[in-house]
């Protein structure tokens, strides 16, 4: 009877421990989404950078955050390993410029909204989703991101919207591009994209 | 059974010291095992640079949408497009120009609010008994401490979250399938399902026309004022689409059969 009641309480002794190294971890999926996220933020608000520098500067940090290589994986799915291993390459990197313009883009939107960081599961040991909710004044915008662990680094490489991945939302856009015209004419496409975008 | 005894003691003396020790030097232990985790992985790598992932046979779900009228449905959102862009999107702008955002949050709001009882129609034929009180609560609350439903004091003091529901959203919750995917003329993207219940909602759940049943002109009038409000607070979503996307009907089609999905499984 005795010897259960300290078996008991060397178990919640020893959970609260472990519980608040793992809720003060700094290498949490969490915690590195949301340094990385902040990082962001404080660049868009820093009136002092010029906007070449500002643009810079996050796109360091975006690519510090983004899988894109995984990314690029899960989107091209069956037709990645069809692909030779140059068009992977051009690919990739197109695509990395593409996402990089679309995350600017809407985080630029949002710069002035609160984030609130609600939870996070992981799933793996190498995967996790950490579940986000931008804070606006006329509505709560869930945003969840997906996680895989490289090395000691969590990296994004998929973003949920609103319950929309835009990862299988790429990937079945660019499968039927693909389907319909082939894996050169969609680098095309992205290619031909990048310019407008650049221009405008 | 002593033997047990005593490891046990030990444990928990161990423990029990080291609790303290990280209470009462919290930071100093965290910060140490923050680097002892960092030292980790930094020796692990340096031992063997990372094997890269694959990732192409990750959880893959490819969306499927069947879309048999895809030509109709093309000529239909680039006539909705010109109605945004030469029309709707114009009219958001003066009223982002003229409307103090927090007016037109209220007014957003008061909207919201007369949609409640849809929504409570709907969580109920569901049988989502929390959710179908949560929007009643949320009705009164707002009707009346919210003046008429131009505050949501029932998120901001009482922490009842809106839920959306329509009637779309509960033929899903039977089992009914999307059927072909529709652009709508003005309404945007749809599905037989969903356009169904639009009909559904429109007809019988929805506050307004009840209030304008014989006058067509108001109740398009109160609806235009509805959705630029709407307009008005949103960031530029279609705008950044339009931009961004390599074939933009696609992927607003992939989206909302997405989005759509995911609501009728919460």
């Amino acid at each position: 009877m005795i010897l259960r009641n300290i078996t008991r309480v060397f178990i919640t002794v020893f959970f609260l421990v472990f519980s608040s190294l793992s809720f003060a971890d700094s290498n949490s999926p969490t915690s590195q989404v949301k340094s990385t996220v902040d990082d962001i933020l404080l660049t868009l608000k820093d009136k002092a950078l010029d906007t070449p520098t500002r643009r810079e500067k996050i796109r360091a940090l975006v690519n510090s955050r983004f899988y894109f290589r995984a990314m690029s994986q899960r989107t091209l799915a069956r037709n990645w390993k069809k692909a030779s291993p140059e068009q992977q390459k051009e690919f990739v990197s197109l695509f990395s410029n593409l996402l990089e313009n679309t995350y600017i883009g809407r985080i630029e939107a949002y710069t002035d909204e609160r984030i609130d960081y609600l939870r996070e599961k992981n799933k793996s040991p190498k995967r996790s989703v950490v579940y986000t909710h931008i804070v606006t004044k006329s509505a709560d915008i869930p945003i969840n991101y997906k996680l895989a662990k490289k090395g000691d680094q969590w990296l994004i490489y998929d973003v949920v919207i609103e319950e929309v991945s835009l990862i299988s939302n790429y990937r079945s856009s660019y499968a039927e591009i693909i389907k319909k015209d082939g894996m050169d004419a969609l680098l095309a496409k992205m290619k031909e994209k990048l310019k407008t975008a650049d221009a405008s | 059974m002593t033997y047990y005894k005593l490891t046990t003691k030990i444990f928990l003396i161990l423990s029990f010291l080291f609790a303290q020790g990280s209470l009462f030097a919290e930071t100093t232990i965290q910060n140490e095992t923050t680097n002892i985790l960092v030292a980790k992985a930094k020796s692990s790598e340096s031992t063997k640079a990372p094997v890269e992932e694959d990732f192409t046979e990750d959880d893959e779900d490819i969306i499927e949408v069947s879309d048999p009228f895809e030509s109709i449905n093309r000529k239909i959102f680039s006539f909705n497009d010109k109605v945004y862009v030469y029309a709707l999107k114009p009219i958001a702008r003066g009223f982002r120009a003229v409307i103090p955002e927090n007016g037109r949050v209220a007014t957003s709001n008061f909207f919201s609010n007369l949609l409640a009882p849809l929504r409570m129609v709907n969580a109920s034929l569901q049988l989502k008994g929390e959710d179908a009180t949560n929007e009643t609560f949320r009705f009164l609350i707002n009707t009346t401490l919210g003046l008429g439903g131009l505050f949501d004091v029932a998120k901001k003091d009482f922490k009842i979250k809106i839920k959306k529901e329509d009637f779309g959203q509960t033929l899903g919750h039977y089992n009914v399938a999307n059927g072909p995917y529709l652009v709508l003329p003005f309404f945007g993207p749809s599905s037989v399902r969903d356009g169904v219940g639009l009909l559904v909602d429109g007809a019988y759940l929805d506050a307004v026309s009840y209030i304008y049943d014989d006058e067509t002109g108001r109740y398009l009038l109160v609806k235009l004022i509805d959705i630029e409000t709407t307009l008005s607070l949103d960031k530029d979503t279609y705008e950044a689409i339009k931009k961004d996307a390599l074939d933009p009907y696609i992927f607003i089609r992939n989206a909302y059969i997405q989005h759509r999905a995911g609501a009728v499984e919460k």
